[in-house]
């Protein structure tokens, strides 16, 4: 007990999570393994997926995708020469495996994001509750919900993707809730008057409208999730972070600033072509 | 606008004439000593702290850092003590020891250990949970050829899994390197646990949940004093074997027990020329690791605070550190107990 404030008036929960996770970890600690057998399934194949392609192919692919993206040779050329210089940096394999972790993520933030995103603008009362768990979400110290995660769903990429999807998920449902938030009610109330129902509505006025700054939180969304493979590796996900971690634990600067660096030309490259097809008018 | 610099400036001097004053009230600087994280280290930090502070009356306190920092710290005399240090590992620690800005006394903890682990039911099995001996005749590191299947990795199922330490580790080459040696590197997956916290979390979860699992892990930890565990066998230390095993670019390992590790405190020069009595102490301190492993196994599942687990120490282990100690100061020490 700590002095300076009144000892009958202190407690401790500690306890009661410590037994609360013990027996989580005693009782269902193989189902939920099973579960995150199932998730991690998905992960490896992706992995092994992009793995097969040879490493031209994927550079080209990169650069069409940007080409398709942007309309921007130029652009297209630069973002697969940022992606083949992690490649000269012997980075490759490793680069492969944030990826896979890094799309596995950041579409799980899209398909719950959004539709949370739509949900906060039209509820009142579920912004109200909501907003302040997104605030525990990105607050909250990553290592004191990873080390219980990781003895129910094991070590490795399934508590990775955990970690990831509470750590980047809130600005996705943040902005698209103020994109949607700051449309002109006059407009939805036009399309209304016109006969279109909810889901028109929302499908072809609210949410083109509102695009941009979805954009924006997909953006921040794909930022931090790359910040994050950092901590991931921290808990057995191999990749780019592994090299960072490894850098930092023997003085060898050298070899994290060249991870570090590869994680910002991956994180460039996806931002750069997911922003151009999310732009208005493309 | 100009009040808020006024008042502040006015708050650091009544702070710093506050400070100067608590100063000037210990006639004797405390002796720092590094607050380790990890559960042996504290355990021996206090053990040391209360003999410091009942034997010898000098007063102590404790500084939180990382091991490296802490070391830094040794070297520049902010701290002073380091109870648990693996002397000898860091390039930090030998450039400070080379500079003679800090000394290693002692060998604290006899036969610390570090290798490849199986929980014994792995083994033997556990009538009372039910659990079948899954490997019955696995005894060293060759055996393991036999049974991948058992350790399987869910990321590879067609490989076991062998848990190494994190990437970084000097310890993590040298497992790295043994795989080769042992010709396992085709038949397990090199699975770099991240960082210590989860190695531990995968480990402990796994036998709470009678599952196998393949492990590196060295000793004195609560983990070998806390559950039944079995050290796979490996060929005798050998010099020149483990030379290729910590290089690891060394294209054909030989694979030989690690080198046993040597526990000693570190102390900073000015420490080791003020306090001689307590040199004196420190090179004679001999934890036997059986009763440190209960000790540190006690402490992590009651989740007792190191200072509490060093005096219990203390009081079962009376003989154990009257060996350390001249007559008197055991009897203050005694008396305080």
């Amino acid at each position: 007990m700590s002095a300076g404030f009144p000892e009958p008036l202190q407690f401790s929960f500690a306890e009661w999570v410590n037994h609360g996770v013990d027996w989580l970890v005693l009782h269902h600690g193989d189902q939920l393994r099973s579960l995150s057998d199932h998730l991690l399934q998905l992960l490896v194949s992706l992995e092994n997926l992009l793995r097969l392609l040879p490493w031209w192919l994927v550079l080209t692919l990169v650069g069409l995708l940007a080409w398709h993206a942007s309309g921007s040779l130029v652009r297209a050329l630069v973002l697969s020469a940022l992606l083949a210089l992690i490649g000269m940096l012997g980075l490759w394999d490793k680069l492969l495996q944030t990826l896979a972790l890094v799309l596995v993520s950041t579409g799980l933030c899209v398909l719950i994001g959004v539709p949370l995103g739509i949900v906060l603008a039209t509820r009142p009362l579920a912004r109200r509750l909501v907003l302040p768990v997104l605030d525990v979400m990105q607050t909250l110290p990553a290592f004191v919900y990873l080390i219980p995660v990781l003895m129910l769903f094991g070590l490795g990429k399934v508590p990775a993707v955990f970690a990831t999807l509470v750590y980047a998920l809130p600005p996705l449902v943040r902005l698209t809730e103020l994109g949607l938030a700051q449309i002109d009610p006059s407009l939805l109330q036009a399309a209304h008057g016109l006969g279109a129902n909810r889901w028109q509505r929302l499908r072809r006025i609210a949410l083109p409208l509102a695009l941009p700054s979805i954009m924006a939180g997909l953006n921040q969304s794909v930022m931090m999730a790359l910040s994050m493979v950092v901590v991931a590796s921290m808990i057995g996900a191999r990749g780019l972070g592994e090299d960072v971690l490894a850098g930092i634990q023997t003085l060898n600067v050298g070899q994290g600033v060249e991870a570090g660096l590869a994680i910002v030309a991956l994180a460039m490259v996806i931002d750069r072509i997911s922003q151009a097809y999310g732009r208005p008018g493309r | 606008m100009k009040r808020i610099p006024t008042l502040l400036a006015s708050l650091l001097l009544a702070v710093g004439l506050a400070s100067t004053d608590s100063a000037a009230a210990d006639e004797r600087a405390p002796i720092h000593f590094g607050a380790i994280g990890w559960e042996s280290g504290a355990l021996t930090t206090e053990i040391l702290r209360l003999i410091v502070e009942h034997g010898y009356g000098y007063p102590t306190d404790t500084l939180p850092g990382s091991t490296v920092s802490m070391e830094v710290a040794l070297a520049r005399n902010d701290l002073q003590v380091i109870a648990e240090e693996w002397a000898g590992r860091s390039p930090a620690w030998i450039k400070a020891e080379q500079a003679g800005q800090v000394f290693a006394l002692g060998d604290t903890v006899k036969n610390a250990d570090e290798g490849w682990w199986v929980p014994a039911y792995v083994i033997k099995g556990d009538p009372t949970r039910n659990l079948p001996p899954l490997a019955p005749d696995l005894r060293s590191v060759d055996d393991l050829k036999r049974y991948p299947q058992v350790f399987r990795d869910p990321e590879a199922p067609e490989k076991g899994r062998f848990l190494n330490s994190p990437s970084g580790w000097t310890s993590e080459t040298v497992n790295s390197q043994k795989l080769k040696a042992y010709g396992l590197d085709t038949l397990y997956n090199n699975f770099r646990s991240g960082s210590g916290a989860a190695l531990d979390a995968e480990v402990g979860s796994a036998i709470r949940r009678g599952q196998p699992v393949l492990f590196y892990y060295w000793s004195p930890t609560p983990l070998m004093g806390r559950y039944d565990l079995v050290r796979l066998e490996e060929p005798p230390f050998d010099a020149t074997a483990w030379a290729t095993l910590t290089d690891a670019k060394h294209p054909d390992p030989k694979g030989c027990r690690s080198l046993p590790a040597k526990l000693s405190i570190g102390v900073s020069a000015p420490f080791r020329t003020q306090y001689p009595d307590l040199v004196t102490v420190f090179e004679k301190v001999d934890l036997p690791i059986d009763r440190l492993n209960k000790t540190l196994a006690h402490m992590s599942e009651t989740r007792q605070p190191a200072r509490d687990a060093a005096m219990a120490f203390l009081r079962d282990n009376r003989a154990v550190w009257k060996a350390w100690l001249p007559t008197e100061a055991a009897a203050k020490v005694e008396a305080a107990l």
